[in-house]
């Protein structure tokens, strides 16, 4: 029998959620099949990949992330090196230095900061937290203000301090908001529904849905994202329709197999490669159960993920 | 499966206000109650307009302007024995967010309204009846079949056919509820979608009876596989056990907030 191909239809899509301005735009999601299904229908925006700096800087100890950033000496420079990497969409920033317990830098010299590296680099901007709630509260609304007008995507709102960055950054800004949840469709669709009753456009916001590196519980996050894109698209749920953005590098750079020393377990070969395949894993992982972003730190990393998008899109 | 739709009744012209407004062509009183609807959670909203033997067509074309145009083309349940009437509201129906509903067919003298609704890509509420109810449920799977035939034949997808059981009137038909479930998950099992006049069964019951009545009786036709109803969403009892019922089934993902959305 011949095979008839039966594409499988939704009346429902993914929010279309563009970052940046004028012609350095990119845009997450937008599209009414599954992930990577771009033979059922076509996908309009593959599937972007933000490229990471932390602000307390590169990690020179990986010779790999040394030489693509040697030569570079101060924050913006090692910025706007990053905003160039080959594959990569977008630059994300991550406020680490502004976390009380890692060096507590204040919100007024974090926003000059950050304000400094937008002003070198004219990509679109993701700003990540210090992972501290309280104080993202405070930093997300002085930088969206001294950013007004860049159209950044802030990472992330959550259930503890939603209020303030939907008032500060999305509403009186016009910025957009990342809703995070950690690994809980429940919480994940709630936090959804409470940004919006505070009055933010649902178009305004992408979920951080949370992830963990390939081997340490990724089938929960995997779960979670077929379960919320399922909800998306077959039950038209309009409180999970928001493109969703997974910030990798975080998880996969801190674990033990990306860490450990190589003399400490010589049979895994050298400490990079390791930490590079497990971000491919996890970044590759991550985009087939549904993320419509993945952030990364790696330029290896960054390259080989955005080959398989071209490829399969 | 999709969340439970409610089809809101209140736009029917035995009400004297939209009655009134219907004659005079007043849009306030029929857009007051269409957004009501819309925000105690309708999905579809029934249009009513009475068997308009006179001027049916100009009038149904006149509602379904005028409650699509202020309520971003809210889908809506076209309800008239006039069957110019129905083509005429479809001709200027916008159907971005819906096909329109053909209220209704039946296997009796109203089976044309199946050719209607097939010939115009509408979905049509059919009746598993001729005259009078039904008297058991191999009567009602006998028309239920007729129909479903007759729209196949006319190029429907049986997914666009939603076969409403007759539900009836408890204080008189007692003993006959449990027939209309079964009959329900018989549908439910051939995989047909299902809908009723769900308030039919409280009729003559006191008013502070009939949300609770109503509410039972859907949360067990939902048991059963009831896709849809023809109800009253103001009525709050009855809208929470409905968004109750949809996160049991898993028709929707829960959150805290699941009744406010």
């Amino acid at each position: 029998m011949p095979f008839k191909p039966v594409p499988q239809k939704f009346n429902a899509k993914i929010n279309a959620l563009t970052i940046g301005t004028g012609d350095k735009t990119v845009t997450l999601g937008g599209e009414s099949v599954f992930p990577f299904y771009s033979f059922d229908a076509p996908i309009e925006h593959r599937p972007s990949i933000g490229a990471e700096i932390s602000d307390l800087g590169i990690d020179s100890s990986l010779p790999g992330v040394a030489e693509y950033y040697s030569g570079c000496s101060t924050l913006p420079e090692m910025a706007k090196r990053a905003s160039e990497m080959p594959g990569a969409d977008f630059l994300a920033i991550s406020l680490d230095g502004a976390h009380p317990d890692n060096g507590d830098r204040s919100v007024e010299d974090t926003a000059a900061l950050v304000k400094e590296i937008a002003a070198v680099v004219d990509c679109p901007l993701v700003i990540e937290g210090s992972r501290s709630v309280e104080k993202d509260a405070k930093l997300f609304e002085k930088i969206a203000e001294a950013l007004d007008g860049r159209n950044v995507l802030f990472l992330s709102a959550r259930e503890e301090n939603y209020k303030s960055v939907s008032a500060a950054a999305a509403m009186a800004y016009s910025q957009k908001i990342g809703a995070e949840s950690a690994v809980d469709i429940n919480l994940a669709k709630q936090l959804n529904v409470l940004i919006s009753q505070m009055g933010v456009k649902t178009e305004s916001v992408a979920m951080n849905l949370g992830s963990a590196a390939a081997g340490y519980g990724f089938e929960y996050v995997a779960t979670t994202f077929d379960r919320v894109k399922s909800a998306a698209l077959a039950q038209n749920d309009n409180m999970l329709q928001m493109p969703i953005i997974t910030p990798v590098a975080s998880e996969v750079w801190t674990v033990k197999e990306s860490i450990a020393a190589e003399e400490d377990f010589p049979e895994w070969g050298p400490a990079e490669e390791r930490g590079v395949n497990m971000e491919i894993a996890t970044a590759a992982a991550s985009l087939a159960a549904g993320s419509n972003a993945v952030i990364l730190r790696h330029p290896q990393s960054v390259a080989a993920i955005s080959k398989l998008i071209v490829e399969l899109i | 499966m999709g969340k439970f739709i409610v089809i809101g009744e209140r736009i029917h012209c035995i009400s004297p206000v939209i009655n009134k407004a219907m004659q005079e062509r007043d849009p306030e009183p029929i857009l007051k109650r269409a957004r009501e609807q819309i925000e105690t959670g309708a999905t579809y909203l029934d249009v009513n307009i009475g068997p308009a033997e006179k001027d049916g067509e100009e009038l149904m074309k006149w509602a379904v302007k005028t409650i699509q145009e202020a309520c971003d083309n809210v889908p809506l349940c076209l309800d008239t024995s006039n069957r110019k009437a129905i083509e005429a509201g479809i001709s200027v129906y916008n159907r971005s967010k819906g096909k329109p509903i053909v209220n209704s067919a039946d296997a009796g003298d109203r089976i044309e309204n199946i050719d209607l609704a097939a010939a115009n890509d509408a979905i049509v509420l059919a009746l598993c009846s001729k005259a009078g109810v039904s008297s058991d449920n191999d009567e009602r799977m006998g028309y239920c079949q007729e129909l479903l035939e007759r729209g196949m034949e006319h190029g429907m997808e049986a997914e666009d056919i939603w076969f409403d059981p007759l539900f009836l009137v408890i204080k008189g038909m007692q003993d006959k509820q449990m027939e209309v479930l079964s009959f329900i998950k018989d549908l439910s099992d051939m995989g047909l979608n299902s809908t009723g006049g769900l308030s039919n069964i409280s009729n003559m019951m006191p008013k502070h009876i009939r949300p609770i009545m109503d509410s039972a009786m859907v949360a067990m036709a939902m048991y059963c596989g009831l896709t849809s109803a023809i109800a009253n969403p103001a009525d709050l009892r009855l809208m929470e056990t409905i968004r109750s019922c949809d996160v049991i089934k898993n028709n929707t993902l829960y959150a805290d907030s699941y009744l406010e959305i």
